[in-house]
């Protein structure tokens, strides 16, 4: 008996092994690529074609100041920053606000509704991106920054409105029951209990459209034409010349560009585990 | 509870007055500058071009461009940032020109969707061809005719009228040229010397020879892109040239994608094609040149505007470097230019024109020359020796050149076209058997070109 | 309860907002680029109409159309099956180890959060057959293929390599839903099974699998919508070529749209990735039954 267990033991742990073998190539899938942009980031053009992989020869810091003067990548971080901010506020608001009603209250065509949201997921952003501008520019919304946080605020809707009418029809009834008992209206039921129950879906929804938003590139380039209202994913693609590109620059504002997420991502990414995790299971 | 209720109507109402407020500011504010600028015509108008207009009335104008002018290391988009800089400080109180930049990628979706809103920004880059056609047909670019006659402007061109002969439409003139880039053969002479080459090739047989001698020697002949397709396609567009392939002919439907003479061309390319660079099918216009300056291969096939790519990554490479006309065309040589059009409902013309007059002035066209390296297009006198030693060679194979011809690409019946006629050059060196390659070329012009 | 989940004043007042913006900066510019798809329209003229002259060129005259379809169809099929397998399999290997979990979580999902036109950009350096993978295998003596630029084939080798890119991209997203969903389920089912004598492997075919069912359908309409809907990796990679192998739904719609200029073209093109989205969300909901819209 105790001989078997052994061996059961033995075997699992072979297995453990290999699956933690496994899991460790593929990590370094995942970061070699994304070391190598670093790496390509700190050299020239020059060398970059001659031997892509060597090691560079001297470092240069350069790429970086002249990615961030010349690219005006600090206003163009600012600018992205607000933009982003404001549509995630927005976005978490009214999208938990819409799901609530879809998911919680009772309404003939709370199913409708949710369908015609889901549709303006399934639109690719360049049909709809010659109307919207010319809608906009008769509106005087073209070179604001307000011009690109509507389109990005209701772009976002319908994730968040499909992701958040889970997290708030898995709320236990009973909650919503004692408070009715205890006289509460349904605007304090909104605030006061599904809401704040639901911080870990408004979360994930949030890092969603943030991510989202924090890289689009063609809304951005054809609705701003101000330099000094121009979001990072525009400023990036300032490197890109008409006949050749400055590829060790433009890594280096990728790598600008990059490392507010990963720092973002981070410092939350157990935090968006979980907010996973109790999504799913209150989903 | 009522708190609550006031604060998600609050939220309600803010969206709303966020949409109608907006709406309305700019109503008024587009009104006023409307009758300002209107205001600045009419002055302008009547005490002439460059009077000093009364404070607040400066007339603001856009220039829209396909670089960057910050981060760009393009030589020429550098010397245009010059060029605004020098007239916003001249005109100072007058006019005042903003750029609007993107890069080339999404330029032209950015200005359509522009002119779509009715914002056509008073003055454009465009490259002549079926690109500058979209603009012209529907009226969106302005004739430029009579503001080139008036003042002996048109006069300072080199060749006077016939340097517009891309940008003329009916006999009218819509788009002033700046610089011309002429496509070259680019040769490394340390190579070409080792190899026993004396004698630059001048018709196909020669430069089969050379390449066939460059390799015995163990350098890789000639280094091309096949991932951009222009790059291939601009040699592609020589030898068609030299089979006599007449563009207007075939785009008038009087000459066929598969008579005699394209089959001819596009075989010639699969012939050459031996001497490529092994990676040359993904290899971009970028790693293409980069095999170039970097000496890996002995030639390259591009357009002037790579002299200052080649100089600006390996300077060490500019006194190596020859240039010689493409073989066998009988002095035809493709040419490009950058060409700048107005915008036909511009509220202040006046401005634009003295703004485009600052790209053909001496100071703009001697830094074309001089740093830029590409062709001046006004009868300048610039200084040989401060230019790219290169220039000299490909002022020479431009002085030589009997005729130019446009970039295939640009010259054919549509963008459309043009990019059908690309891939199909990239799919025939990929192993597509040729008369099956042409073919989707003759499709393309039987069922968008030649019936309609 | 019910009366106040019944209040007609309230509802209006949450779902206003949403249905507002969505109808006007959404909705409208939708239906107006479906009239577009029945005009001859270039954004810089007036659009003219002329019936479903674009939907018959486009079904019977557009040989890239064909390829297209035939690409994103190829594409997905090839994501919604791997990204279901792979990120199951991801999932099930995480949630049984216990060292270093959060770590691979993280690094799984981290291009995820990055832009894929960058990461798009990245990849065709590395297939680059000049600078990248091909001068690795080099060293070994292989010769690499064109692996970005090969046109054998039904499905080339082109359309397999930016598939794989787009799995190693976002296979951290449904790993992420699937192990939110695997946590979720209660260990006293588990305990059980191993009592009864069942292995790792048969608890999960027999416990785990069937309880996901609901998030299984989530993640693959997400999935289908986004493969449809792909673009920003084949541009950067590809632009849809050599010769147009390469291209997509999306693409297509762009090239039209935007280098040609043929915006009503464009427009229907783009209706029928819309239709097209619709029937394959309302198939995937029709055979992985889920109830309401729950993650």
């Amino acid at each position: 008996m105790s001989k078997t267990v052994k061996n059961h033991n033995k075997s699992s742990a072979v297995v453990k092994t290999l699956i933690y073998i496994f899991l460790s190539i593929l990590a370094v899938i995942y970061i070699l690529p994304l070391l190598w942009v670093i790496f390509v980031s700190v050299k020239d053009d020059k060398t970059l074609f001659v031997s892509p992989w060597s090691m560079p020869e001297k470092l240069m810091i350069e790429n970086y100041t002249f990615a961030w003067t010349a690219g005006k990548l600090g206003v163009a971080t600012l600018n992205s920053a607000i933009v982003c901010c404001v549509t995630l506020v927005l976005c978490l608001l009214i999208g938990s606000m819409a799901a609530f009603a879809i998911g919680r209250l009772r309404w003939k065509f709370s199913n409708v509704m949710m369908t015609y949201f889901l549709t303006g997921m399934m639109i690719p952003v360049h049909c709809i991106l010659i109307p919207l501008f010319t809608r906009f520019a008769k509106m005087g919304l073209t070179n604001s920054l307000l011009g690109l946080i509507l389109p990005y605020l209701t772009l976002s809707l319908p994730l968040t409105i499909f992701i958040m009418t889970g997290f708030f029809k898995g709320l236990p009834n009973e909650l919503f029951e004692s408070a009715c008992i205890d006289g509460c209206s349904i605007y304090k039921i909104f605030t006061h209990i599904a809401f704040p129950l639901s911080k870990t879906g408004l979360f994930v929804t949030g890092l969603m459209s943030f991510v989202a938003n924090w890289n689009e590139l063609l809304l951005a380039m054809v609705f701003i034409s101000d330099d000094t209202k121009k979001t990072l994913p525009v400023s990036l693609s300032k490197f890109v010349g008409p006949y050749n590109t400055n590829y060790s620059q433009m890594f280096a504002a990728i790598v600008i560009a990059i490392i507010p997420t990963i720092v973002v991502y981070c410092c939350f990414s157990n935090s968006i585990v979980d907010g996973l995790t109790q999504g799913a299971v209150k989903g | 509870m009522k708190k609550k209720l006031l604060s998600v109507i609050l939220s309600v109402a803010m969206v709303a007055s966020l949409l109608v407020g907006c709406g309305g500011k700019t109503e008024t504010t587009t009104e006023s500058t409307a009758t300002e600028s209107t205001a600045a015509t009419e002055k302008s108008e009547s005490t002439g071009e460059a009077a000093p207009a009364a404070s607040g009335e400066v007339q603001e104008i856009t220039w829209m461009f396909w670089d960057d002018l910050d981060a760009t290391e393009d030589l020429i988009s550098k010397g245009y940032k010059e060029t605004v800089d020098r007239f916003n400080k001249d005109y100072e109180g007058v006019y005042h020109v903003t750029p609007i930049t993107t890069n080339l990628e999404e330029y032209y979706s950015k200005l359509n969707a522009l002119v779509a809103a009715g914002e056509t920004p008073d003055c454009f880059i465009v490259s002549p061809g079926p690109n500058l056609d979209v603009y012209v047909d529907p009226g969106v670019a302005a004739d430029l005719t009579d503001y080139l006659k008036a003042d002996g402007w048109m006069d300072t061109f080199n060749g006077g009228e016939g340097a517009f002969s891309q940008q003329t439409y009916d006999g009218k003139i819509y788009a002033v040229p700046l610089n011309i880039a002429a496509a070259c053969v680019f040769y490394n002479t340390e190579m070409f010397a080792t190899a026993g080459i004396t004698e630059m090739p001048t018709d196909w047989d020669g430069m089969l020879d050379a390449c066939q001698k460059l390799q015995d020697a163990g350098y890789t002949p000639l280094t091309i892109s096949a991932g951009t397709a222009w790059c291939l396609s601009m040699l592609a567009g020589y030898l068609c040239d030299s089979e006599g392939v007449d563009l207007d002919a075939l785009n008038g439907g009087t000459a066929s994608w598969l008579d005699a003479n394209v089959v001819s061309a596009a075989n010639k390319m699969v012939e050459i094609s031996k001497y490529f660079q092994p990676t040359a099918a993904g290899d971009t216009n970028d790693v293409a040149t980069a095999n170039f300056y970097n000496e890996e291969a002995a030639m390259l096939i591009q357009g002037s505007w790579a002299i200052a790519q080649i100089n600006g990554s390996n300077p060490a490479f500019e006194e190596k470097c020859g240039v010689f006309a493409f073989p066998g065309t009988d002095g035809r040589v493709i040419a490009k230019s950058d060409s700048l059009a107005m915008s036909a409902t511009t509220k202040s013309p006046e401005a634009v024109i003295a703004f485009m007059k600052y790209f053909t002035d001496d100071t703009a066209q001697k830094y074309t020359a001089e740093v830029g390296g590409k062709i001046p297009v006004t009868k300048v006198e610039y200084d040989a020796s401060k230019a790219p030693a290169q220039l000299a060679y490909v002022m020479d194979v431009f002085g030589n050149a009997k005729s130019t011809f446009g970039f295939y690409n640009e010259s054919l019946a549509s963008t459309e076209a043009g990019s059908t006629f690309d891939d199909a050059m990239v799919s025939i060196y990929l192993g597509t058997p040729v008369e099956e390659g042409l073919q989707t070329v003759e499709d393309f012009y039987e069922n968008n070109v030649w019936n309609k | 309860m019910d009366k106040l989940l019944r209040d007609k004043k309230a509802i209006i007042l949450f779902v206003a907002p949403a249905f507002l913006l969505f109808t006007f900066v959404l909705f409208i510019p939708i239906c107006q680029s479906v009239y577009y798809s029945l005009c001859d329209y270039n954004a810089l003229t007036k659009p003219v109409f002329i019936g479903f002259e674009n939907y018959r060129q486009l079904f019977t005259a557009d040989k890239t159309m064909k390829i297209a379809f035939k690409n994103s169809l190829f594409f997905l099929i090839f994501s919604v099956v791997t990204q279901l397998i792979a990120g199951l399999i991801l999932a099930a290997l995480l949630t049984n180890i216990k060292k270093g979990r959060n770590f691979f979580k993280n690094v799984y999902y981290l291009p995820c959060v990055l832009s894929s036109a960058a990461l798009g950009l990245l990849w065709m350096f590395i297939f680059t057959p000049k600078l990248g993978i091909n001068q690795v295998l080099a060293q070994f003596g292989i010769e690499g293929p064109l692996w970005l630029m090969d046109t054998k084939g039904f499905i080339i080798l082109p359309m397999w390599v930016i598939a794989s890119v787009s799995l190693w991209q976002y296979v951290g997203q449904s790993m992420m839903l699937y192990m939110a969903q695997i946590s979720g389920i209660s260990t006293s089912l588990y305990e059980a099974s191993y009592i009864d004598g069942c292995t790792k492997v048969q608890a999960f075919r027999h416990i785990t699998l069937p309880l996901i069912r609901p998030m299984m359908a989530t993640a693959m309409s997400l999935n289908a919508i986004g493969s449809l809907k792909f673009f920003d990796l084949i541009f950067n990679m590809t632009e849809g070529g050599p010769n147009h192998q390469t291209e997509v739904l999306a693409t297509h719609l762009y090239q039209q749209g935007f280098k040609f200029f043929k915006y009503g073209y464009a427009s229907a093109i783009g209706t029928v990735l819309l239709v097209l989205c619709l029937i394959v969300t309302f198939i995937i909901n029709k055979f992985v039954k889920i109830e309401n819209y729950e993650m």
